[in-house]
């Protein structure tokens, strides 16, 4: 068997297994992702997307309903949430709030 | 280039509902309009694949992964506009995974200080000689030792070997991307499958 055979076969036996993302990463990517989003302008308004079916945590569900311009409820809340900085630094992290993707990455 | 006509390879078979092109195109657009939930929806759904891809390049360099990971991600927003849903998102991410893991071996072999032969002597060992890995090792306990190998060999030889064979890109290739000529490239090559070889013979355990 030349060399070259012998490293082919070595490689083309490397299957991926099937391992998942960790939960810090995936809230790391989703906080940059959001970032990204809103250096280009305010993120939709909460209004919008709850009417459009999403789900808000308890927190932007509270913008929504105080009274408060767009401008307020097109800006991140999730930048000053404990549950982003836990879900960022800590695998299963201990946070369960409904709506919230952070909570979401870390149960799922 | 344009990763939906790359070549990428396909990503891990995906079990795709009957509208999954118009379910894709309402999450793009949900995400153009800065729906923060349908960002959530797409960072959770392709997330996985796009890691064991990069995970599994960039072996054993893991501390890099995460870093290409949420690459990717950055990159397909600025292209999300442009996409055209000709491929499922999955596979447009892991084409653009494979780039960012190519920009990796890219950087890092240009970068890698050049291996001294004096003290990385090529071994004069027949092909034949070549355990025959089939007939000694489950391909499980294989992959998990060419990934301890890989660890443990110099970093200049394991990104030339991954990118040779686990990426499957000629010499050429190789040469062209890193500036060197195709004679180097071979001799690079020579000195990682020895010193590879060398160290898989010793089980994986051989400090580099």
């Amino acid at each position: 068997m030349t060399d070259d055979l012998w490293f082919e076969r070595l490689a083309a036996d490397r299957e991926p297994a099937a391992i998942p993302a960790p939960a810090r990463l995936k809230s790391k990517v989703y906080s940059a992702v959001l970032s990204r989003l809103a250096e280009s302008g305010p993120l939709e308004d909460l209004l919008r997307t709850k009417q459009a079916g999403g789900h808000l945590c308890v927190f932007e569900n509270a913008l929504t309903i105080v009274p408060i311009g767009a401008d307020l409820r097109s800006r991140n809340p999730c930048r000053v949430c404990h549950a982003r900085v836990l879900a960022e630094r800590m695998e299963d992290a201990p946070i369960f709030w409904p709506g919230c993707p952070y909570a979401e990455f870390h149960r799922g | 280039m344009d990763p939906e006509t790359s070549g990428a390879p396909a990503p891990a078979p995906e079990s795709r509902p009957p509208n999954w092109q118009s379910d894709e195109r309402e999450l793009v657009a949900a995400v153009l309009r800065k729906d923060r939930k349908a960002a959530a929806r797409l960072v959770a759904a392709h997330i996985d694949a796009v890691y064991a891809y990069a995970r599994h390049r960039l072996t054993p360099r893991e501390e890099l992964v995460d870093d290409v990971v949420q690459d990717v991600f950055l990159s397909a927003l600025n292209g999300l506009a442009a996409f055209q849903g000709q491929s499922s998102l999955r596979g447009w991410l892991v084409g653009i995974a494979r780039h960012k893991v190519e920009d990796v071996y890219r950087q890092r072999l240009r970068a890698a200080d050049p291996i001294d032969d004096a003290t990385n002597p090529v071994e004069d060992r027949q092909p034949s000689e070549a355990p025959a890995m089939e007939e000694r090792l489950d391909a499980m306990r294989a992959r998990e030792k060419a990934r301890q190998v890989l660890a443990r060999i110099p970093e200049r030889y394991g990104l030339v070997l991954l990118w040779r064979y686990w990426e499957q890109r000629s010499v050429r290739e190789i040469a062209t991307a890193i500036g060197a000529t195709e004679k180097s490239v071979e001799r690079t090559l020579a000195r990682a499958r020895a010193r590879f070889k060398q160290v898989w013979m010793k089980g994986g355990t051989e400090a580099p």
